[in-house]
């Protein structure tokens, strides 16, 4: 295979659900000697964009969604060894979680898929998070972005209480908090002072990576 | 007209003298009797009562029983946890395990989980109030019943991997949802049956129409057989199957997040529709105001549906709502509704 063959064929892996089209064109790219960065960012990662497009476009679902990311993560397996070590050293970090009192994962767990494809290092805090631990964690690894997400209109209230919290720490100004699940609107982001609401997963890659960093 | 008269000439197409109004009060009923939620979720006659004082506080046309959408799978095994004054959710699926798929049992209403507490108190509601209403009573539909037995990624992603398994956990919470329909025909409630994670917001529509549908399908012929008619409701985003959820043969269809005017259009000659105001948005964070120009908006855009309009929520009014936005549903339904 030609170069543009096997980007192509790790992308359409991707989007067709394929984890052994993808483990054999991973392979195939090792093979021929093409950097396992290009690899990544030209054919698997390109391949998720496309499929964040379908998702956004209601083509897929969360089901493809999910298996379109398998399919990306066994290419990745073969892939990330060749990586040199410092590859992913400059990436920004999020924190991210759904907060406590609600245990609802899934969007989270997609917007999870679609940061890290899009080079974000993801710090998952998982479900049902003490709100707190959403600015520990970004105090400790220096994360930049926090992402909380809520189904549940009775817990949206504790987002409001992070950006209390931020404040409160002095780490407003340099967090960029984005919220995002079923109750949640932009009204709501405006009324609590978040600075970014995400509609699904696929718009909150767009909307972070569109954002003016200060 | 009483309630019960509104509604069942809103279903057959006979005059009526203002559109029914039933906004979906449902763990907010604690509210009114002043008890915590894991009070009135686990205790027939507290929740039979409080359903009660909660009809008689706002007057809506049809009082609706629930308390989870996993009260079903909870029955056939699977552990829920219960926060003191929340909804209970999913903390152990039984068959999160699939070696476990032996312990999964076809729920028998009477005396499972909490489904007694559930129908004994719609029992006490009839007694109390059936005579002027109907009463309603909600519970998962199949798919969203199996995805709490299972974990809802794991179930959703098996949809492509293990569809053996999917098909397994399925057909045994329609033979729970079966047995409930006959325990609701036999004490004289109707059904409402909800499928939020068979929603577009999760699944496609080739996935419902495959897996979620078939299933709600039987259960609407069990509902019909029983002669009783039967609400489906699934929250969420509803519009790539709005057609599927009509061709269930559901007789009213429970609307979350499409404009109305296109609902009628779409499907409004061959179901009821109910629905929408916004429950987060409107219901919660909204005035009396707010409420009034949404129910208002509502009823320019279907009021005339060609098979009724039931004007409520898009889905559960958050139970700390203020009362007032629940009486602004009922004021502005009286207001605007008038036929």
């Amino acid at each position: 295979m030609t170069n543009p063959e096997i980007l192509n064929a790790l992308a359409g892996a991707v989007i067709d659900m394929d984890e052994e089209a993808a483990r054999t064109a991973a392979t195939a790219a090792i093979e021929t000697g093409m950097p396992a960065y290009e690899a990544i960012t030209e054919g698997l990662v390109k391949g998720m964009q496309v499929v964040g497009d379908k998702y956004e476009q209601q083509e897929y679902f969360i089901p493809e969604v999910l298996l379109c990311s398998d399919a990306m993560i066994a290419g990745l397996e073969i892939l990330q060894p060749h990586l040199p070590v410092d590859h992913n050293a400059g990436a920004e970090k999020v924190v991210i979680g759904v907060v406590q009192g609600d245990t609802h994962d899934i969007g989270k767990n997609l917007v999870k898929i679609m940061l890290e494809a899009a080079g974000y290092e993801v710090h998952d805090l998982g479900r049902n998070v003490p709100l707190a631990s959403f600015v520990d964690k970004a105090e400790e690894v220096g994360a930049s972005i926090i992402a909380m997400a809520t189904l549940m209109t009775t817990t949206m209230e504790g987002m409001r209480t992070v950006v209390e919290e931020l404040k409160s720490r002095g780490m407003r100004e340099r967090t960029t908090v984005m919220i995002g699940g079923g109750p949640i609107s932009q009204a709501f982001a405006d009324e609590i002072g978040a600075d970014l609401y995400a509609a699904d997963a696929n718009v909150a890659v767009r909307k972070l990576k569109n954002r003016q960093v200060a | 007209m009483t309630p019960k008269e509104r509604v069942l000439g809103c279903l057959q197409g006979t005059k009526i003298d203002r559109l029914p109004s039933a906004p979906l009060v449902l763990n907010h009923c604690s509210r009114v009797a002043g008890v915590p939620v894991s009070r009135f979720n686990s205790d027939a006659e507290v929740m039979g009562k409080a359903q009660v004082a909660a009809w008689k506080r706002y007057g809506y046309d049809i009082p609706l029983m629930f308390t989870t959408t996993a009260s079903v799978a909870e029955a056939m095994g699977t552990r829920l946890f219960f926060p003191e004054d929340d909804a209970p959710w999913v903390e152990q699926p039984v068959a999160e395990d699939p070696a476990n798929l032996a312990k999964v049992k076809v729920a028998d209403p009477w005396k499972d989980g909490r489904l007694p507490v559930y129908l004994n108190a719609a029992k006490h509601v009839v007694a109390e109030i059936g005579e002027q209403v109907f009463v309603g009573c909600i519970f998962a539909a199949p798919f969203t019943t199996a995805s709490h037995l299972r974990g809802t990624e794991a179930f959703i992603r098996e949809t492509y991997k293990n569809p053996g398994l999917v098909n397994e956990l399925l057909d045994l919470s329609k033979a729970s949802a079966l047995a409930l329909i006959d325990a609701m025909a036999d004490i004289g409630v109707v059904p409402v049956i909800v499928d939020p994670v068979a929603s577009s917001s999760l699944i496609g529509p080739r996935q419902f129409e495959k897996f979620a549908m078939p299933r709600i399908n039987d259960i609407v012929a069990r509902a019909h057989a029983r002669g009783m008619p039967i609400c489906l409701h699934i929250c969420g985003i509803s519009r790539p199957i709005i057609e599927l959820m009509a061709d269930t043969g559901a007789d009213i269809l429970s609307i979350d997040r499409i404009d109305m005017a296109e609902v009628k259009s779409l499907v409004g000659h061959r179901a009821c529709l109910l629905g929408n105001v916004q429950p987060a948005e409107t219901m919660l964070k909204g005035t009396p105001a707010s409420v009034t120009a949404e129910v208002k908006a509502i009823i320019e855009s279907a009021g005339d549906s060609p098979r009724g309009l039931i004007v409520s929520t898009g889905c559960e009014t958050p139970f700390n709502a203020p009362p007032e936005n629940i009486e602004a549903v009922m004021t502005a339904t009286r207001l605007y509704g008038q036929r």
